[in-house]
């Protein structure tokens, strides 16, 4: 317990040095991340840094994150060359993808809409069927997948392997060669560095209101009340409270879901809650990128989901005003930090 | 931030002001301003323990005037995440928390079948205990500690009981040696928790619990949704079968209900005493939908189905088996 404290203190002291030393605008390789890391963890987070998120195994360090950054944005890791992390996962989009579901090698599609990675670094699972505990377990996943990137994990280490500079970057971020564990761990790091924690709505919550005016305040206010309910699945902070439900979007016949992980039926139609960080910029929306827009979102659950009888009971007809709309979608705008889509330590 | 979380305590406060005086509303919980100060004291020469007194900081002194302070350090006393163990020895008492409906196990996620050929699926049940106490043979309560399968005090002392998740489903607590007639626990968390934001703890006491009311309003102390299905396909549910079920106090008063539960048992000088206790659904469904005025409270965020039946069934629980501790 001790030597993990001072483990975690050495790497809090080595980024925070880092931070000290250079600047937000500094483009080099992920060395403003540290500051990141350290001072802007949104309000209403589990308390700690996203660094206390990453396991014993894979502490998390400015070598891990870059290496990581530097596989997240490499195509070769797919068989044809031609797909990376990134074509699914766009800053621009803050790390999601505008295509309803991912597009794979030679054009591919896949089966569901690839979801922000921002903030992961406090998800308790991963995958919109959260069949993923950790960042670790998820990150190789998609490399794998036919629909997706289609590489063998051991395939991958292989090409790695031929590139004496990658040699050298595991050598300096786990002190060994590459590995399938070591890619994946490298991978998850830089996820797990991605942190999105100061837009108007974070401002809001640390009591500067100078972008978030009546309307916005009369949007949160409909968001946590129980005519929208917003807040049973999002709640402040975080803004997803990592559960499962059928919020719909599910009808017969349709992707199951979390039934998929778990075998029982009550969890047909069930998928991830999703955080609603900068949401406004992730469309389309839902596991199956079947909603275009926000304005679609909040028709779609004030009509109380698509009728399906597997709907969970929260999930009603609210009968919102077209100002009550229009009041929840300014502040789900409030949501959008943009300052990370022109992040240089997050960039190619 | 403050200054919304006063507006809350004082809309809470105010919806409940009419209700407190409710004789069953917390059955043996301290009233307003009482507090439980006194809960688990006098048990210090029981089986061999000395200086055991009550829980620490489980006495909320001031009440609706809130010792503590609303939203204050998380390291408060009344909130410890670490609280001081009662007893670093002891037997653990392992109690399985089974829910059941009609006698039968209440499977999470899958159709259960109901007396009226309907059948009933679970998707959301949860629920806190905290402040558990055993029975002595003469009656007295000892307070004991929640411990995780190492031994160690349970953060904060309360425990999040998960449908969804097995690894939830064993409440353990460190006790003396003994012959004990029953035990007692919190069905929820004590006012000193419920007072402060999720945003500054630690699991179990973090949005991610699902179990936090709307933005700074505490906690709810149980959860339960489900799906029923007739028997002709149909989804009009029952009226004795509610839908959802969001039970909770609020910030401003200690309204967690206690429950007491009668069973003999004797914890061997080493090792594990392993037990069942049922969570009867049945009870959980009549109390929800019994015929009791809420009213008082029913107003703002409160007013909807699954808080209204959630107030019923915290007002009703004194009446009510819930908890069976199985032979």
């Amino acid at each position: 317990m001790i030597r993990a404290s001072l483990a975690r203190a050495v790497i809090l002291c080595s980024l925070g040095a880092l931070a000290a030393c250079s600047s937000d605008a500094d483009d080099s390789p992920h060395t403003g991340a540290p500051s990141l890391i350290t001072s802007t963890i949104p309000e209403g987070f589990p308390k700690g840094t996203n660094v206390d998120q990453a396991p014993a195994d894979n502490a998390l360090t400015v070598e891990r994150a870059t290496l990581g950054k530097r596989l997240f944005y490499d195509p070769e890791l797919s068989r044809t060359s031609e797909v990376s992390c990134a074509s699914c996962h766009q800053q621009s989009s803050a790390f999601s993808d505008p295509a309803p579901v991912s597009i794979g090698v030679e054009g591919r599609r896949g089966t569901r809409n690839a979801p922000s990675i921002v903030n992961a670094a406090w998800g308790k699972s991963f995958f919109w069927d959260g069949r993923a505990r950790t960042l670790e377990d998820q990150a190789g996943q998609p490399l794998e997948n036919p629909l997706e990137m289609d590489l063998s994990l051991s395939d991958a280490v292989a090409r790695v392997e031929s590139d004496p500079s990658y040699v050298e970057a595991f050598r300096r971020a786990y002190g060994e060669a590459p590995s399938e564990a070591t890619l994946q761990k490298a991978l998850a790091s830089f996820v797990r560095s991605v942190v999105s924690g100061n837009s108007p709505y974070d401002r809001h919550l640390r009591g500067d209101d100078s972008d978030f005016g009546p309307q916005r305040k009369r949007g949160e206010a409909l968001f946590l009340n129980e005519k929208a309910e917003c807040f049973h699945c999002h709640p402040s902070g975080s803004l997803s409270n990592e559960g499962f439900f059928n919020n719909g979007t599910y009808t017969a016949g349709g992707d199951t879901g979390r039934e998929q992980v778990t075998g029982r039926v009550g969890d047909i139609g069930k998928f991830k809650v999703p955080g609603l960080r900068n949401i406004a910029l992730t469309a389309p929306y839902m596991h199956d990128g079947s909603v275009p827009t926000l304005e679609a979102v909040i028709e779609q659950y004030d009509a109380g989901g698509r009728g399906d009888p597997t709907t969970d009971p929260l999930i009603k007809p609210m009968s919102l005003t077209d100002d009550e709309k229009a009041d929840l979608l300014e502040f789900l705008r409030s949501f959008t930090d943009d300052a990370l889509l022109q992040d240089a330590r997050f960039a190619p | 931030m403050q200054s919304r979380l006063l507006a809350v305590l004082r809309l809470s406060t105010a919806i409940f002001a009419g209700s407190f005086g409710c004789s069953s509303v917390d059955h043996g919980a301290a009233a307003a301003g009482g507090g439980e100060a006194g809960t688990g004291a006098g048990t210090a020469s029981f089986a061999g323990e000395s200086g055991v007194g009550g829980a620490g900081g489980v006495g909320t002194a001031g009440g609706v005037g809130m010792a503590g302070g609303v939203g204050g350090s998380p390291t408060d006393s009344a909130c410890a995440e670490h609280p001081t163990p009662l007893r670093t020895q002891g037997t653990v008492l392992s109690l399985a928390l089974a829910p059941v409906l009609a006698a039968k196990s209440f499977a999470f996620g899958q159709p259960n079948a109901m007396a009226d050929g309907g059948s009933l699926v679970p998707l959301n049940f949860r629920f806190y205990v905290s402040d558990v106490q055993l029975l002595a043979s003469s009656g007295e309560p000892l307070a004991v500690d929640l411990v995780t399968p190492m031994g160690e005090p349970e953060p904060y002392g309360v425990h999040l009981f998960n449908a969804e998740d097995d690894e939830t489903s064993e409440l353990r607590v460190l006790a003396p040696p003994g012959d004990y007639t029953g035990l007692r626990f919190a069905l929820g968390i004590k006012l000193g928790c419920n007072q402060q934001s999720p945003a500054k703890l630690s699991e179990p006491l973090t949005d991610i619990s699902q179990m936090t009311w709307p933005h700074t309003g505490g906690f709810l102390f149980l959860r339960y949704e489900g799906r029923y299905t007739a028997a002709d396909g149909s989804s009009t549910t029952p009226s004795d079968v509610p839908p959802v079920v969001h039970m909770g106090g609020n910030i401003g008063q200690e309204l967690v209900p206690h429950v007491t539960i009668s069973g003999q048992f004797s914890l061997p000088e080493s090792g594990v005493l392993e037990k069942k206790l049922s969570v009867v659904m049945d009870e959980v469904f009549k109390g929800a939908t019994a015929n009791i005025d809420v009213s008082d409270v029913a107003v703002g965020f409160l007013s909807t189905p699954e808080a209204v039946a959630g107030e019923r069934l915290r007002r009703g629980l004194s009446d009510l088996h819930v908890f069976v501790l199985e032979p």
